[in-house]
């Protein structure tokens, strides 16, 4: 297999394969109105019924050269079918023998690098006639943990690079004078290939050197020697600023992290036993714990609380704050343990929050590393302090971008401080009233954190308790780097022009991470500056960084593309999800930059545009159909899901924290994760096929229901649905499903018994009960889909004669429906089509 | 002459009785007799002096109408028939309660009693609160120094009575407010050590101002409206309470952890501590009695009240540096602590000062905080040393039944009769601005007052109290029969420990001098009184102008007083004689000069801060010791001890002297006893004697170090020996190396190098000035 869980290397489909496949699919998206009433009904037969799944691209580097064929396809004719969005992206068609190694992987997989187009142009006008955006969607990792996905890994510190464009050696170079010397496949400059490339010194014995990872892989790790460190690598550095006013004790949230940090000490990257760990506690005081080694005479923790809040931070005391979590385990269990009900009766309603953030950077920046905010309140003393502005009359008008806007100038310059210092933040916010995500998000964005968001959370409600411990959890044992920086260098006349994510640019090409997270991906704006002659361009990503083992490791990504100087060939290489992902950055800038109206209007703009120009350009310009290439036919539908996701969506009803929260997932998801977040996945769960919800006997994993296109045309009155966007899991039963499923489901006959809401499955001895409950868990699981992601969705149980509200929020996820100020798909499609033919 | 003895055993009884000892007993009756008199009419009282002879009443006092409010006493003229009283302060008339119904010329109630010039009354009024000690400790210091200082305030715990509030402040370069209330782990809150916090502030960080929320805030559905729990439930605790805590907080207590490089000295942030220290108080203890219990281990270095900088090659300031003006820090340093004196008094409460340190801690610059409110301020080496375990520990006295000898938040207030008025008072106390028919028109120490507060007092605690015959009249006014008598009331209110208000009252009455030229008011001269109550006039003129004026100022007086009352024939010094009662006047004036109290280069400011604050604060015996200290001789030619001149002529070969100053306790042991002692004589038998004779100054040094405050330093050394110079610089240096050998002068006896004059010189010069009628 290509990749561990990923189909194996298939032939290259053709244009009719590939057709043949779409025809399959749209046959079996046709799918019979199930009429009967009951369900599970004996003999009912699923269709012969493939999962596509992910599938790797396919590699083909011997191939002869050739191009992705332009497939017209009639959006209005041919519908938009759901499965269209698991197929992988156009192919890169490299021509033969442009790897160095005839190895299968030598060019970057999607998951990693996803390119907006798999054949670029020539030349800057092409792609500006093209109307597409030329750009690279980068998630450096795949998974939370090592263990959990395999990149080789060069460990002799035998590191080629060009001289000139410092370009790493990799799969696309080309050997020249007998292999003594290397051409760099982004400058062209001839390097000396280093005598350990054939040599090893230590063992005294010549190596092969065409086996060497980097000339065979496109995704390798370096581990880089002494000079690739500005100081000696630093160790892991998690402070914990826990708010500890009156909504964080009653809400339940102190006693839960406190607890959660507790049970994950184990969990902890701790390899090298350097990792250290400190609390900071903060209402209207900052409270510091002093927390000694477990061998030390006096070793009861104490409390130091400063309410000097408001000039330059100090420290109480020297050391003992930030301590080092194996020699302080014990002291540090039984301070967690304390800490859960420490502040129990706390009357304090401030949060000096941006005075403590200022503090615990003043802590750690001699070392650097994480600092985890978990707070439910507004800070609204000391430095930073924050206005509660919302006004509910605002929302749904021009007015509402205001309340996106930052609020206060400190969380950017702040978040820039910490980044020089090598601090990066996350942000936990728990309120159950106006926390100012807005302004508060500054501070993961400028320092590779990432902003998390539990509206209205209470560790009274199990669920709530349930999903954040475990996403905690699981955040605290991520392997994150460290003092990280990415750069993109790519082949003469291409250039990194912008680039969007969670991160500092400190300068034109270079973003900072003073730590880089395992669950976020990047997008970086290419220009073409000059004519490329050559048949395909290299773009390397490189990811410079300390393992929280404390080791300096480089991360490569090299991409290779084929040019064209033909404007079909640009279109059917297109990667109409890569191209969502870039417009979804670029929408997100502009709805904290400018204006929500402003961010849906570019969006409506560009998708015409791009429908103008392939029909102007491509499709012969006379046809009053509205057609798309084969590739790119995704694209109304994910724009129009991005238009209408929660964080763009024109609305009266959506609180700007929630808005402010959506956003930064939208600019912060790994691809797969942003397509199903804005186009949630939806299952019919009250029939289907057998296979469904047992694990597959090949591999083990649970066979996932076939998806359904997000309209409400799909539901039947008597349904079982699961719908998930990643971050919430609906559960439908419709006003007529009858009591013998809600039994099996439920333990229930009678509907209004179950309880409606974010809830838990109740576990029920039967096999339709266990297949629907592996369905929602196999749906959670994100590892499956490729990206490492610490996110458990919420499970809420509607019903559709129950909660209204609550039934609304679920049909917000129906994409194609036309709901709230949001159009329908048909709607939407008539409208494109309007613009584009007349 | 009156029988000076019996005059003496007189004023000794009135003292036993009163705690009052007077300058003059025969008051003048006119102002110009007053002048001529220049030593003031003047009263060195102790008013909780502690007495076990009187009851103490139970019941409120009889007062006379506002604004007068004298206290009923024996010098009241009482009709029993019409129960009416005339007030002799204010001549008025009257009534006796209704519970005064039963009252004769057999029965009259205590008050009324003869001996009952001082009485004592319980009140019914309670103390708001009980005695508050709040501990302000410096961790910049040596472990061992910390560990002893540590063991002796946990130790204090068991000496407090169990319902005293206790609270902790710590600080080195930072301070720290112990959290005692909170039990689940230590906690406290901490206050940047350079910086000057406000009361305000101090409140809010403490999360104790009960302020309404601060806007902003949303409002939280469901908030309990609890107030901020205040500081008694969090900082300062029952002793019965949190003993456990503070235990364990002291003893986990560690040493300041900032890093001091080895050219600089620790940050010590002393006047943030003792700002917030105030600061903390200030929430809800004002005027409830409270000692803030300093515990130096060296010099503020950081933010207010700093003193030295933090650079070791910088030097702490001395009397040299103050002289030149030349100080960085001295005069703003100065400033800080007397705003904060000013600000801790007007609170009534105590700021005591424990300096544990070889170098200087900036008593200087902090002696207004002890001096203002009453504090004690005790100068050692080391929180190791005996010298402050044990004066620590008798902070600590308890009475009879067992209540602390302590007050707080007295006020005293003197009436007089109308010839009187009063000018001020010296000693640790400030003004409470009370003007009154008493006030005088000039101004001696704390003047323009009738009324004084003391945030501490105790039973030793002395007060120097001046008077000025009122200008009004050429002489006595028409008095009624029988009330020729000046008279004075003190009265003293006081918080006890036990924790009821007191009132101490005591009535002085002395005869009016009659025409100009009475004898009786020479016969009443009371030298030693008049000697301490110079010395007070003196030191506090020293420490607000500058030294050589006061010198000059002591000499002339001296010899205005001697021009006035010696016998001599003008310009014939041979012909002067002193009175027995003005005869040892002169020597006391001459070791005042040559005091610590008046010559303080040869001490750093802190010790000069130091004695001078024990010197105002106690009795006349006392502090007659400090100014001529005692020095007693030991020989085999004599049983036991034999009082011996202060001369270097005291010193011999053969004998052992015990010397006492107060502040140090010295046994010399003259050369040929140091000798026998070096070769083991004592140990050997058939030198019994000789053992004896060395123990002996041992056992009386005991006695004497038995009731004294602070335990003095107690030094043991030999003729030679470095040490022995404690002892030459007290002695008056008759025997100097610019004196002859054949002045009549012992061989055997010590020579002094010192270029001070001798007594015998002094004497010389006094007489001639005295009699050359110039004065
Ligand atoms: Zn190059
Ligand atoms: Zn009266």
């Amino acid at each position: 297999p290509l990749m561990p869980g990923l189909g194996a290397a298939q032939p290259v489909p053709g244009q009719d394969n590939l057709a043949g496949q779409f025809g399959q699919m749209n046959l079996n998206a046709q799918q019979p109105v199930y009429s009967q009433p009951g369900y599970q009904q004996p003999g009912y037969q699923q269709p012969g019924y493939q999962q596509p799944g992910i599938q790797a691209q396919p590699q083909a580097p011997h191939a002869a050269t050739h191009m992705n064929q332009l497939l017209p396809s009639d959006l209005i004719q041919q519908p938009f079918n759901v499965l269209e969005l698991d197929q992988p992206p156009p192919a890169i068609n490299l021509p033969a023998n442009s790897s160095a190694t005839p190895s299968p992987f030598a060019n970057c997989p999607p998951q990693y690098i996803r390119s907006t187009l798999n054949t670029i142009p020539t030349t800057h006008s092409l792609l500006k006639k093209s109307r597409l955006p030329y750009a690279l969607v980068i998630q450096p990792y795949g998974a939370l943990r090592d263990n959990e996905e395999s990149v080789p890994v060069v460990s002799d510190q035998v590191i080629s690079r060009c001289r000139r464009c410092r370009a790493y050696i990799n799969p696309f170079v080309t050997f020249l004078d007998h292999g003594h010397r290397w051409r760099c496949n982004m400058c062209n400059l001839t390097n000396d290939v280093p005598q350990a490339f054939d040599w090893d010194a230590a063992a005294q014995k010549s190596v092969d050197r065409w086996e060497r990872a980097e000339l065979n892989h496109s995704v390798v790790e370096f581990v880089a020697p002494q000079e690739y460190m500005v100081r000696p690598p630093q160790p892991l550095v998690y402070l914990f600023l826990f708010d500890v006013s009156y909504a964080a004790v009653t809400s339940g949230l102190l006693a839960t992290s406190a607890r959660c940090i507790l049970e994950s000490l184990d969990r902890i990257p701790n390899v090298d036993r350097r990792t250290r760990l400190g609390f900071m506690a903060v209402d209207s005081s900052l409270h510091y714990f002093s927390i000694k080694p477990d061998e030390s005479e006096n070793n009861d923790v104490s409390c130091l609380v400063v309410s000097d809040i408001d000039d330059e931070p100090f420290l109480p005391q020297p050391s003992d704050l930030l301590v080092n979590l194996s020699e302080c385990r014990a002291n540090i269990e039984a301070f967690l343990e304390k800490l859960q009900s420490m502040f129990q009766d706390t009357p304090n309603t401030s949060s000096a929050m941006g005075s403590a953030l200022r503090a615990g950077h003043k802590l750690i920046a001699p070392v650097g590393g994480k600092i985890t905010v978990l707070t439910a309140s507004l800070p609204n003393v000391g430095t930073g302090k924050l206005e509660m502005r919302e006004d509910k009359k605002l929302l749904g008008t021009s007015g509402e971008s205001k309340l996106l806007q930052t609020a206060s100038s400190f969380y950017k310059s702040f978040a820039v401080e910490c980044s020089k210092n090598q601090v990066s933040i996350d942000m936990f916010l728990f309120s159950s009233q106006y926390q100012d995500v807005a302004t508060l998000s500054n501070l993961p964005r400028f320092t590779g954190g990432q902003t998390w968001f539990y509206p209205g959370w209470s560790a009274a409600r199990p669920e709530d308790a349930v999903k954040f411990a475990r996403e905690f959890s699981d955040y605290l044992s991520a392997e994150i780097g460290l003092e990280a920086v990415l750069r993109v260098r790519a082949t003469t006349g291409l250039r990194m022009n912008a680039f969007y994510g969670n991160f500092f640019n400190r300068s034109s090409d270079l973003c900072a991470f003073p730590a880089f997270p395992r669950d976020q991906a990047y997008v970086v704006e290419v220009a073409i500056d000059e004519t490329i002659g050559k048949p395909f361009v290299c773009l390397q990503a490189a990811v410079l960084h300390t393992t929280c083992n404390g080791q300096r490791r480089i991360r490569v990504m090299t991409l290779a593309i084929p040019t064209t100087e033909s404007l079909a060939n640009v279109y059917a290489s297109a990667d109409a999800q890569a191209i969502t992902a870039y417009f979804s950055h670029k929408a997100v800038e502009r709805a904290f930059g400018s204006s929500l109206d402003a961010a849906r209007d570019a969006l409506q703009s560009k998708v015409i545009e791009i429908l103008q120009t392939y029909r102007k350009e491509l499709a012969g310009g006379g046809s009053g159909a509205l057609s798309l290439p084969q590739n790119l036919r995704a694209l109304p539908v994910l724009f129009l899901g991005l238009i209408k996701n929660v964080g763009l969506r024109k609305s009266a009803q959506i609180p700007s924290d929630l808005r402010a929260a959506a956003l930064c997932l939208l600019s912060t998801l790994p691809l797969p994760l942003m397509m199903q977040y804005i186009y949630p996945r939806f299952y019919s769960l009250h029939d289907m096929p057998d296979a469904a919800g047992v694990p597959d006997p090949a591999t083990g994993d649970v066979v996932l229901p076939p998806s359904c296109n997000l309209s409400s045309e799909r539901i039947v009155p008597y349904g079982l649905y699961l719908i998930d966007d990643g971050v919430n899991q609906f559960l439908w039963i419709g006003r007529d499903a009858v009591p013998a499923l809600l039994l099996d489901v439920f333990g229930v006959e009678d509907r209004t018994l179950i309880k409606q809401g974010k809830t838990t499955m109740p576990v029920i001895d039967n096999d339709f009960n266990e297949r629907v409950r592996a369905i929602i868990e196999k749906s959670k699981d994100h590892r499956h889909k490729g990206v490492g992601s610490i996110v458990y969705p919420a499970l809420y149980i509607v019903r559709e004669d129950g909660d209204p509200s609550l039934k609304l929020w679920a049909q917000t996820l129906l994409v194609e429906d036309r709901a709230d100020q949001g159009v329908s798909l048909q709607q939407w499609m008539g409208m494109l089509r309007e613009k584009v033919v007349q | 002459m009156a029988d000076f003895e019996a005059l003496k055993e007189q004023w000794s009884e009135i003292e036993d009785r009163d705690g009052v000892r007077l300058s003059w007993n025969t008051f003048p009756s006119s102002r110009m007799e007053a002048s001529r008199l220049v030593v003031p009419i003047g009263a060195l009282y102790t008013p909780l002096k502690e007495k076990t002879d009187t009851p103490l009443l139970q019941y409120e006092p009889v007062s006379c109408k506002p604004p007068c409010r004298a206290v009923l006493n024996p010098f009241c003229q009482v009709d029993m028939r019409a129960r009416l009283w005339i007030c002799p302060f204010c001549l008025q008339r009257n009534q006796l309660p209704p519970h005064y119904k039963d009252i004769s010329q057999e029965q009259i109630p205590p008050e009324l009693h003869p001996n009952s010039t001082t009485i004592e009354y319980r009140l019914a009024r309670p103390a708001p609160s009980p005695p508050i000690f709040l501990f302000v400790v410096d961790t910049c210091q040596e472990e061992d120094s910390l560990k002893a200082l540590k063991d002796s305030i946990i130790m204090s715990l068991s000496l407090l009575p169990p319902y005293a509030l206790v609270g902790l402040i710590t600080f080195g370069t930072m301070t720290q407010v112990h959290e005692l209330g909170y039990t689940d782990i230590s906690k406290s809150y901490v206050f940047r050590g350079s910086k000057e916090y406000t009361s305000k502030q101090v409140q809010e960080m403490l999360g104790l101002s009960h302020a309404g929320p601060r806007p902003g805030i949303q409002p939280q559905p469901g908030r309990p409206a609890v107030a901020p729990a205040g500081a008694s439930a969090r900082f300062l605790l029952p002793v019965s309470q949190c003993e456990f805590q503070l235990t364990n907080v002291l003893e986990q207590l560690q040493r300041d952890p900032w890093a001091v490089a080895n050219d600089k000295r620790p940050l010590r942030c002393t006047g943030v501590a003792l700002g917030v220290a105030a600061g903390l108080l200030e929430t809800q203890f004002v005027n409830m009695g409270s000692r803030i219990m300093l515990f130096a281990g060296g010099p503020c270095t950081e933010g207010p009240g700093m003193v030295v900088g933090p650079e070791l090659r910088e030097p702490i300031r001395s009397h040299h540096d103050i002289d030149r003006d030349n100080i960085k820090y001295y005069k703003k340093a100065l400033k800080f602590y007397d705003g904060l004196a000013k600000r801790v008094s007007h609170n009534g409460h105590i700021v005591d000062i424990f300096a544990g340190c070889l170098d200087q801690v900036g008593l200087l610059e902090m002696k207004g905080l002890a001096n203002s409110t009453g504090g004690h301020m005790i100068l050692t080496d080391s929180f190791t040393s005996s010298m402050y375990k044990q004066s620590f520990a008798r902070v600590f006295n308890k009475d009879a039944d067992d209540n602390l000898l302590m007050g707080f938040n007295a006020s005293l207030e003197v009436l007089t009769t109308k010839e009187l008025k009063v000018t001020g008072l010296i000693g640790h106390a400030v003004s409470l601005n009370k003007k009154s028919s008493s006030v005088g028109e000039t101004e001696c120490g704390i003047g323009n007052t009738c009324s004084w507060k003391m945030c501490g007092i105790d039973p030793e605690a002395s007060y120097g109290i001046y008077f000025e015959i009122a200008s009004q009249g050429g002489g006595p006014t028409q008095l009624q029969p029988g009330q020729n008598k000046g008279m004075m009331q003190f009265l003293t209110y006081y918080q006890h420990s036990a924790g009821q208000y007191h009132l101490r009252v005591t009535t002085v009455a002395r005869n009016l001098s009659g025409p100009s030229g009475d004898p009786a008011i020479a016969q009443s001269f009371d030298q030693e009184a008049a000697a301490v109550l110079m010395s007070r006039i003196a030191v506090y003129k020293a420490e607000t102008d500058d030294g050589p004026d006061v010198l000059r100022w002591v000499d002339r007086m001296l010899i205005r007083l001697c021009s006035r009352f010696a016998e001599y024939r003008k310009d014939d010094h041979s012909s002067f004689r002193l009175e027995k009662n003005f005869s040892l006047y002169p020597q006391f004036m001459f070791h005042l000069r040559r005091s610590q109290f008046l010559q303080v280069f040869n001490n750093s400011p802190d010790e000069t801060a130091f004695y001078r604050h024990v010197l105002f604060h106690e009795d006349v015996s006392n502090s007659l010791i400090m100014i001529q200290p005692t020095l007693d001789s030991y020989g085999f030619d004599h049983e036991g001890s034999q009082p011996v001149l202060l001369d270097s002529t005291s010193i011999q070969d053969e004998t052992v002297l015990l010397l006492d100053t107060f502040f140090h306790i010295l046994i010399f042991h003259g050369q040929t006893m140091a000798e026998w002692r070096k070769a083991g004589y004592q140990d050997q038998e058939g030198y019994e004697n000789f053992r004896a004779l060395l123990e002996a100054p041992k056992e009386d040094a005991r006695d004497l170090i038995q009731d004294r405050f602070p335990l003095p330093r107690f030094i043991v050394c030999d003729a030679g020996g470095s040490q022995a110079r404690f002892l030459l610089s007290k002695l008056n240096p008759s025997t100097t190396h610019t004196s002859s050998s054949y002045g009549g002068v012992s061989q055997t006896s010590q020579t002094i190098f010192t270029d001070d004059v001798s007594l015998q010189t002094f004497m010389e010069h006094l007489m001639k000035l005295a009699v050359s009628g110039t004065n």
